[in-house]
């Protein structure tokens, strides 16, 4: 039975090969669809899951009391970790390290920048990584000591034994690599080539070892011997900050390895999700795709019954029970899906490396994984039953004596069941249209509301190696601009794109002593609000000509904040030192372009950190201003790789979460809208069959071809009108919360509604007048005479 | 074999009955071979749909080989239906993608036979009927006649006791329908299989033993034929 069912099958899928490949398509690229968003949504949730211990390991958070708000970070004190351990028998295992950072890594004459991290050997023990080389007990301890991954080992040593080598970080400290570990899977946040240890951090740093309670300057990780006793740890450490430091007013809290990359959005103090909201996104997307797939099939099945309805009869009156034709018709449709699948396979395959650069990514099929095949094979047969499911009921429902004596043709109610079933397709491609218009919309309007400079043309270099010397800083700043190669430079303690360095340390006249309110805390040099292209609201910028060094400059948001009526010339306190402000900046946007600008202050002061900003000179070609920067940098700073960043670029990154989500949304509204078509396609092949006579008479009456076309689309156009309006409030609730993470956002208009219904009417008249033409221009004769 | 009693059948539309079938009663002995006649409407096919249990009747009693037909539940009645009933249309009703041979198994694998036994029959029947060397084609690939052969020989592979044929020639040249009627009286007269035909043919009908003649739903008369055709 089952070898003449799939017989048969094959049979009439060759025999409607047009039918097949509307439907192997649709449910191909449906399912392509589908496993390439949950190729990504697995590989997000992934992250951090590659160690032994993850679930029992955490990430210290500190709860810091703003104004009016908590915020929170996971940066905390050095002195922490050892507390933990001697402090807490619940934690087998406490390491402190700094965030991943580049660092210039020499063998001889091999230089490179890659990120680095100084930790401690229990990092080692909470990450297991594998040891290749080298002895992992001893790891760490002393302060020379630097463990490679694989990779990196391979690209300073070549085929070298590195161990017991010596490399060079930043041109000056010898380190003895002690062990090669392998290299940090991707799913990792924490991404580093080299491990160094902390007391080349102290020794680096000599301001860590008298780093109290107060400072947050590293990522605290701690395992847990068992995870039962969570509750109780994670209760400690809500007090851990008061109890080690008297008046300070932080709240520690424990947040799951697990969970760091996805649930990394936190809001009074609390994790309220973040990038796990997105994922929830796409899950939601991958399978409204896939039913958009099934429903077509279903569509396409049932607009083809009356073709099959003499089967069902015959088999009816020779003996088959229903059971059996819905064991046939299923068995259709899994063949169907079966296809599909393997069609999605090759697109998947083919389009997975345009994917992984859009997305940076490294996704890939795994087909050694049992589970994909799991997940593979699952798929395909939930694909089959649901795209089987309703015309296998429908079709074999059918009463043999009424399909033998000739099909009633009104099939009224199967008619609008699939009506209904368009209908819901174009919802979704309808709202899957707008959300994508208003994700763009909202994109082109952060990226083009003003960041407080002018962004084009404005290149930093990072201030590292002999640069760190104030006085080579300056010589650097002198030549470039002699050179003619730049038109402002000046210097900045931080990347102009970065956060971070901030102080409450800052008092004015009319203070609320109560009041406690986070200042970004910059140092400048000469020229700075010209070299931004910025303009000084009031007052002047800092210049040779005066002594700057009790001056200084604030922004807008500080002015607001202290509530100055006349800010130039009042007098504040910063760190203990009094300052006159001499000018005040417009805001501009740093480290987060959707957030309102902080309060900031400017010092004067050259201290060897940070960034050389530069204008590059608009009257010349930017490659040749670029060669001769390089070229004037290199000279000074030998030992490192020129490196210019574009601020337009650092700029641009930051919208790539955003991005993401537009590409994703667009491509895959876009398929969304290619297969809700194929249905479309399918129900008119349908009609225009089922209409074959009426419209033949008609023009025997005289109708010409528009009088046709007209009647035959009029309905497709009602359809797709109506999931327009149904699809119109769903689309803006959901892009309205989307919208109310953003403290700036685009107003709602009417152009991604009227962009949606007249995107889904030309392309659904597209579609149907390709069957509808060829119907109404056919000749009558041929539909009447087999009447 | 088969006792009608008082058999009803109307379509209640608007209110207004139209009424299909009126008191129908009679009786059918296992190896008659019976022929219903009348005009167009007069509700022929209605009464052997029912006989064939693909309609049921409105009201009225319907006795198959001892049982009531009409209180039986569905899985009951297919299963009384597969091993005694076998149907040929007028318009053949083969399954166009399935060949001669698959198509005169069909109701074989319904049934649950066993393979083996599935091919030697359908080899058997394929023999009885001249047919070994067509049995791979489909039916688009035969003539009326032809596939007609193949719709009687998948009725009979079940060897019911029954068979019911709607209007069997009415598709056919005449040449053909007399070839296929021939087939009927042998089938009736050497198996023992009991027919009922509907025809609009009193050639056909003389081939039968017994004539139903039905006008507006009523049976008017009930004639034995006087052999010797």
């Amino acid at each position: 039975m089952f070898r003449l069912n799939l017989k048969i099958a094959i049979r009439n899928l060759w025999k409607h090969k047009g039918y097949t490949l509307i439907n192997v398509g649709g449910l191909a690229i449906g399912l392509a669809s589908c496993m390439l968003l949950l190729l990504y949504v697995a590989y997000e949730w992934s992250y951090d899951k590659y160690t032994a211990g993850y679930d029992r390991t955490y990430v210290v958070y500190s709860n810091q009391k703003n104004a009016n708000d908590i915020n929170s970070y996971a940066w905390t004190p050095g002195v922490m970790a050892p507390y933990l351990i001697s402090t807490m028998p619940e934690v087998a295992f406490a390491s402190h390290s700094t965030y991943p950072n580049e660092f210039l890594i020499t063998n001889q004459d091999k230089s490179f920048k890659k990120p680095g991290i100084f930790t401690d050997p229990s990092f080692l023990k909470i990450f297991p990584y594998q040891m290749i080389k080298g002895n992992k007990e001893k790891a760490l301890k002393s302060p020379n000591g630097v463990i490679l991954t694989e990779s990196f080992a391979k690209i300073l040593f070549g085929k070298e034994d590195p161990i017991n080598k010596t490399v060079k970080l930043s041109g000056k400290h010898l380190l003895t690599v002690e062990g090669v570990i392998e290299d940090v899977p991707r799913s990792s946040s924490i991404q580093f080539d080299y491990l160094m240890s902390w007391g080349m951090y102290e020794q680096t740093n000599p301001w860590v070892k008298r780093a109290g309670w107060g400072f947050g300057h590293c990522l605290t990780v701690l395992q847990l011997k068992d995870n039962s006793s969570f509750e109780k740890v994670n209760a400690s450490f809500s007090t851990i900050f008061t109890r080690n430091q008297k008046g300070n007013d932080n709240v520690g809290l424990i947040h799951p390895l697990s969970k760091w990359h996805l649930y990394d959005k936190f809001e009074q103090g609390k994790s309220v999700g973040g990038k796990i909201d997105t994922l929830k996104i796409f899950v939601i997307l991958a399978f409204s795709i896939l039913l958009i797939a099934c429903i077509n099939f279903m569509n396409l099945s049932t607009a083809r019954s009356e073709k099959r309805a003499k089967e069902v009869g015959v088999r009816k009156a020779i003996g088959a029970a229903r059971k059996s034709l819905i064991g046939q018709f299923m068995l259709e449709s899994m063949l169907l899906a079966f296809l599909g699948m393997i069609v999605a396979f090759i697109l998947i395959e083919v389009s997975l490396p345009y994917f992984n650069g859009l997305l940076n990514t490294t996704l890939t099929l795994n087909y050694a994984d049992w589970k994909f095949w799991i997940v593979l094979f699952g798929l395909t047969l939930f694909t089959g039953f649901i795209a089987g499911s309703y015309p296998a009921f429908y079709l074999s429902s059918f009463e043999p004596i009424k399909v033998l004596k000739g099909f009633n043709r009104a099939g009224g109610a199967s008619l609008s069941i699939r009506k209904v079933l368009v209908i819901f397709q174009f919802v979704f491609a309808s709202s899957l249209i707008i959300c994508t218009a208003v994700i763009y919309q909202q994109l082109t309007f952060i990226k083009n509301k003003p960041v407080g400079y002018q962004k084009n043309g404005l290149v930093e270099i990072p201030i590292e190696g002999v640069l760190e010397d104030p006085a080579k800083a300056i010589l650097l700043r002198d030549k470039l601009l002699k050179s003619g190669a730049v038109s402002h430079a000046s210097m900045f303690s931080v990347s102009l794109t970065r956060g971070g360095n901030n102080t409450i340390d800052v008092s004015w006249p009319g203070k609320n002593p109560e009041e406690r309110i986070m200042f970004n805390s910059r140092y400048a040099y000469y020229d700075f609000a010209a070299t931004l292209g910025s303009d000084l609201l009031l007052g002047r910028d800092f210049s040779p000509r005066f002594n700057d060094s009790t001056n200084v400059v604030i922004n807008e948001a500080a002015v607001k904040v202290m509530g100055l009526s006349k800010p130039i010339g009042s007098l504040i306190t910063v760190d203990g030192d009094q300052l006159t402000i001499i000018g005040v900046m417009k805001d501009f946007v740093m480290d987060n372009p959707y957030q309102t600008a902080a309060p900031m202050y400017i010092r004067n002061e050259q201290v060897g950190e940070g960034v050389m900003a530069m204008r590059l000179n608009p009257a010349q070609n930017i490659s040749t201003s670029l060669a001769e920067v390089r070229a004037i940098v290199k000279e000074i700073n030998p030992d490192y790789p020129a490196e210019v960043i574009f601020l337009s670029d650092s700029f641009e990154a930051k919208f790539n979460n955003e991005k993401l989500l537009g590409i994703l949304a667009n491509w895959f509204g876009g398929f969304a809208v290619f297969i809700s078509c194929l249905g479309l396609l399918g129900l008119t092949l349908f009609m225009a069959e089922q209409r074959k006579k009426e419209i033949s008479i008609r023009k025997v009456l005289g109708a010409n071809t528009f009088h046709i076309l007209t009647l035959l689309n009029k309905d497709f156009i009602k359809l797709v009108v109506i999931a327009n309006v149904i699809a119109f409030p769903i689309a803006y609730i959901i892009i309205n919360k989307w919208l109310s993470n953003y403290e700036f956002r685009v107003e709602i208009s009417v152009i991604p509604f009227v962009l949606a219904i007249v995107l889904s009417l030309l392309i659904a008249l597209f579609t149907v007048s390709m069957q509808s033409v060829k119907v109404a221009k056919a000749n009558p004769v041929d539909a009447l005479k087999y009447e | 074999m088969i006792t009608l009693k008082n058999i009803e059948k109307y379509y209640a539309n608007k209110g207004v009955k139209s009424y299909i079938l009126r008191h129908v009663s009679t009786h059918i002995k296992q190896g008659e071979f019976v022929s219903i006649m009348g005009p167009s409407g007069a509700g022929k096919s209605t009464l052997l749909n029912i006989l064939g249990m693909l309609e049921e009747p409105t009201y009225g009693e319907y006795e198959f080989m001892g049982e009531d037909v009409l209180s039986l539940n569905e899985r009951k009645r297919i299963e009384l239906y597969r091993n005694h009933i076998g149907f040929v249309f007028q318009a053949y009703h083969l399954i166009d993608e399935m060949t001669v041979a698959e198509n005169i198994e069909a109701p074989l694998l319904y049934k649950k036979v066993g393979g083996a036994e599935r091919k030697s029959r359908v080899a058997d029947i394929l023999d009885r009927f001249n047919m070994v060397a067509k049995k791979d084609l489909f039916p688009n690939q035969l003539s009326g006649g032809q596939q007609q052969l193949v719709g009687i020989a998948r009725a009979l592979v079940a060897q019911p006791s029954i068979i019911l044929a709607d209007e069997p020639t009415g598709n056919l040249q005449s040449a053909q329908a007399l070839q296929i009627m021939d087939l009927f009286k042998k089938l009736n007269e050497e198996e023992g299989i009991t027919i009922v035909q509907v025809t609009h043919s009193e050639v056909n009908a003389a081939y039968g033993s017994r004539v139903l003649h039905l006008l507006d739903g009523v049976i008017k008369e009930d004639l034995a034929v006087e052999q010797g055709v």
